[in-house]
C-alpha cells in the first residue's frame, strides 16, 4: 500500500470514530443501548436528540470541513499565494456582509430554491467578492498585494457591518453575535442536504479540472500555452469556491483558518504530488479538524472561530517563518 | 509545415511598430534579437496565438494562429517562460505526462518514460520540480514543451538564469530539436552561446521605431554582426 492510500485510509478511520465520538456522547444521560436503539427507529427523546441535534451538527461538520478545505486548496493553487482561502482574501467577509444586510439591515433579496434570506445574502456576499477578485487579480503585482486586498475587503465590510449593528433591534443582534461566533451547532437537514449537493458538485468540478490545475502550477505563460482556457478556469474556479464558502458561512458563521491551514498540513503529509493525489486527503483533513475542533467546542465550552485561531494561527505563523524557495516574498504572483 | 508572418504588427511596445513579414520553414531555427522593451517576448507570444496581433495575421499551415482551438494549438506550439517553475510539487515524469496530455498525445507509462529519454532527464523522473536546480527544472520544461508541441517551439529568453553549464545544455538540446525538423524560435541575450551552438538558420533583428519592425537575416547568426546592429539601436527610453 502506498503513504498516500495509507493516509487516506488512516483518515477515514479517524474521522469515523470522530464521528461516532461525537454521536454517542453527550450532556443528555443516555444509555448506549437506548441511544443505539434510537439510532434506529429515530423515537423519544432519545431519537430527537440523535436525529435533529447531533447528526445534523455532525453532518454539517464533515461537510463544511470538506468544503472550506477543497476551497483553501483551490484558491491557493489558483493565486499560486500559500496564505489564500476564503477567510484570507476576504470571501467570508463578503458573506458576512451579506448575511448582516438580511438579518440585521432587513434587506428583501430573492430566495431561490426555497433557501432562507440570509443564505441567498451570503451567496451574494460571497460571490461579489469573488467577481471583484475575479476582475482585478491580473492587476496584482506581488502576493503581498493580493492579501492586502483581502484584508481592506475584511475592513470596509467589517466597517458596514457596525453600521447595521449600530441600528439594528437587540434580539436581531445578539443572534447575529451569536452566528459570528461561528458554530455548526444551528445544522438544519436543510442546510445539510444544500450543502451537501453544493459540495459534491464542486467536488466533480475539482476532479475533472485536477490537470488544470496541475498545468497551472507550472506558470500562468506555461499553462497557457498547454491550452488552459483561463476565462473557464477562472471563473469555474471562483464560482465554485465562493459558492461553498458563501453557503458554509450562512449556516455555521464566519469560519476561520479551516480553508488556509488545512492544504499545508496534508502537504507535510502527502508530500510530492498532482492535485488528483491530494484533493481526497485535503477534504478528509478539513473534515477530520472540523469534527475535532467541534468536539472541543462541545466539551470545553468555547466558541468555534476561538478554537480554530487557537490552531490555525500557529500554522500560518509557522508558514511566515518558514523559509523556502516557494514562500519568500520576492517571488511575484 | 511552416509559419506565415503577414504585415504583423505586436501590440508592445505600444505606438510604435513597423511590420514584420517572413515564411519560416520546418526545420528553421530563427534567432530573436532585440534591446530590452523592442517587443521579443510579445513577438512569441504573438506567434504562439497566446496574444492578439495589432495588425496582421500569424498563419500555422495556412490557419490563423488566433482562430486555432487551444487544444489544436498546444499540440502544434509549446512556449518555454524564462523562469522554470520552482513551486509545483509535481515530479519530472508527472511534468512530462502533462505536456504530452496537453498535446493530445498518448501519455501513459512507456510514452513518458520515452519523452524523458529523447530528452535526456529519465534519471531525475521521480525527483519533485521543487528539488531540482533552475537549470535541471528549465531542461524539464523544455522536455515538456518539446513533449507536447510537435511542430513549433518558442523560447522567451530559457538561459537567462543559468550558468555556464546550464546553459550550454539547452542550446544543444535545441539543436536537436530542430534537426527532428521542427521550428524554433529564441528570444536571447546570450548572443556567443548561441552563435557557438550553431543550429541557427536565421535570425531577427526587432527594432520597432523604424519602417520595418525587424530585419530578417538568412543564414547562421553571427554574435558580432548583431551586436554591430544592436548598439546602432537607440536606447529604450530615448525611443519612447
Amino acid at each position: 500500500m502506498t503513504s498516500q492510500k495509507l493516509t487516506i485510509v488512516l483518515l477515514l478511520v479517524l474521522m469515523t470514530s470522530l464521528f461516532s465520538v461525537g454521536l454517542f456522547s453527550g450532556p443528555a444521560d443516555l444509555s448506549m443501548a437506548d441511544q443505539w436503539l434510537a439510532l434506529r427507529n429515530g423515537e423519544g427523546v432519545a431519537g430527537t436528540i440523535l436525529w435533529q441535534l447531533r447528526l445534523p451538527r455532525l453532518c454539517m461538520a464533515v461537510l463544511s470541513g470538506a468544503a472550506l478545505a477543497m476551497s483553501g486548496m483551490l484558491m491557493q493553487t489558483y493565486f499560486r499565494n500559500p496564505l489564500a482561502g476564503p477567510s484570507v482574501l476576504g470571501v467570508t467577509s463578503g458573506a458576512t456582509l451579506g448575511v448582516a444586510l438580511v438579518s440585521l439591515g432587513g434587506l428583501a433579496i430573492g430566495v431561490p430554491w426555497g433557501l432562507s434570506g440570509s443564505v441567498s445574502g451570503a451567496l451574494l456576499g460571497s460571490w461579489a467578492v469573488m467577481l471583484i477578485l475575479g476582475a482585478v487579480v491580473g492587476l496584482f503585482r506581488s502576493r503581498t498585494a493580493l492579501l492586502i486586498f483581502g484584508l481592506m475587503v475584511g475592513y470596509l465590510t467589517g466597517a458596514m457591518v457596525t453600521v447595521l449593528q449600530a441600528g439594528a433591534e437587540a434580539g436581531a443582534l445578539q443572534a447575529f453575535v451569536v452566528w459570528g461566533m461561528g458554530s455548526f451547532a444551528q445544522a438544519t437537514w436543510t442546510g445539510v442536504m444544500t450543502l451537501g449537493m453544493a459540495f459534491a458538485i464542486g467536488a466533480v468540478w475539482c476532479f475533472r479540472w485536477c490537470h488544470v490545475l496541475d498545468m497551472w502550477t507550472l506558470g500562468k505563460l506555461t499553462a497557457l500555452s498547454m491550452g488552459v482556457n483561463e476565462r473557464r478556469l477562472t471563473w469555474g474556479l471562483l464560482g465554485w469556491t465562493g459558492a461553498l464558502a458563501g453557503l458554509v458561512t450562512a449556516w455555521c458563521g464566519p469560519i476561520a483558518f479551516l480553508g488556509l491551514a488545512t492544504p499545508h498540513l496534508v502537504r507535510i503529509m502527502v508530500p510530492k504530488s498532482r492535485h488528483i493525489d491530494w484533493v481526497l486527503p485535503v477534504v478528509l483533513t478539513g473534515s477530520v479538524l472540523a469534527l475535532m475542533s467541534d468536539l472541543i467546542v462541545r466539551f470545553v465550552g468555547i466558541p468555534l472561530n476561538a478554537v480554530l485561531s487557537i490552531m490555525g494561527a500557529p500554522v500560518v505563523l509557522w508558514l511566515l517563518l518558514r523559509r523556502s524557495p516557494g514562500n519568500s516574498s520576492s517571488v511575484k504572483a | 509545415m511552416a509559419l506565415e508572418i503577414k504585415g504583423l504588427q505586436l501590440i508592445r511596445p505600444a505606438g510604435e511598430g513597423g511590420e514584420l513579414n517572413a515564411t519560416i520553414e520546418a526545420g528553421s531555427a530563427v534567432v530573436v534579437v532585440g534591446r530590452n522593451g523592442t517587443g521579443k517576448s510579445t513577438l512569441l507570444q504573438t506567434l504562439a496565438g497566446l496574444l492578439p496581433p495589432k495588425k496582421g495575421q500569424v498563419l500555422w499551415d495556412g490557419q490563423d494562429v488566433r482562430l486555432m482551438g487551444p487544444e489544436m494549438r498546444a499540440s502544434c506550439m509549446a512556449v518555454v517562460a524564462s523562469t522554470p517553475p520552482r513551486e509545483s510539487r509535481m515530479t519530472v515524469s508527472d511534468v512530462i505526462e502533462l505536456g504530452l496530455r496537453a498535446g493530445g498525445h498518448m501519455h501513459d507509462l512507456q510514452a513518458v518514460r520515452m519523452a524523458m529519454e529523447t530528452a535526456g532527464i529519465d534519471h531525475w523522473s521521480q525527483l519533485p520540480l521543487s528539488a531540482l536546480s533552475d537549470g535541471m527544472a528549465q531542461r524539464v520544461m523544455m522536455a515538456r514543451a518539446a513533449a507536447q508541441g510537435k511542430g513549433m517551439l518558442l523560447l522567451d529568453e530559457p538561459t537567462a538564469f543559468l550558468d555556464v553549464v546550464g546553459r550550454r545544455e539547452v542550446l544543444s538540446q535545441m539543436g536537436d530539436w530542430r534537426s527532428e525538423g521542427r521550428i524554433l524560435w529564441l528570444a536571447t541575450h546570450d548572443l556567443e552561446g548561441v552563435e557557438a551552438a550553431g543550429w541557427s538558420t536565421h535570425w531577427l533583428h526587432l527594432h520597432p521605431g523604424r519602417k520595418q519592425g525587424g530585419t530578417f537575416h538568412k543564414g547562421p547568426f553571427v554574435a558580432e554582426k548583431a551586436r554591430q546592429a544592436l548598439v546602432l539601436d537607440p536606447n529604450p527610453k530615448e525611443r519612447a
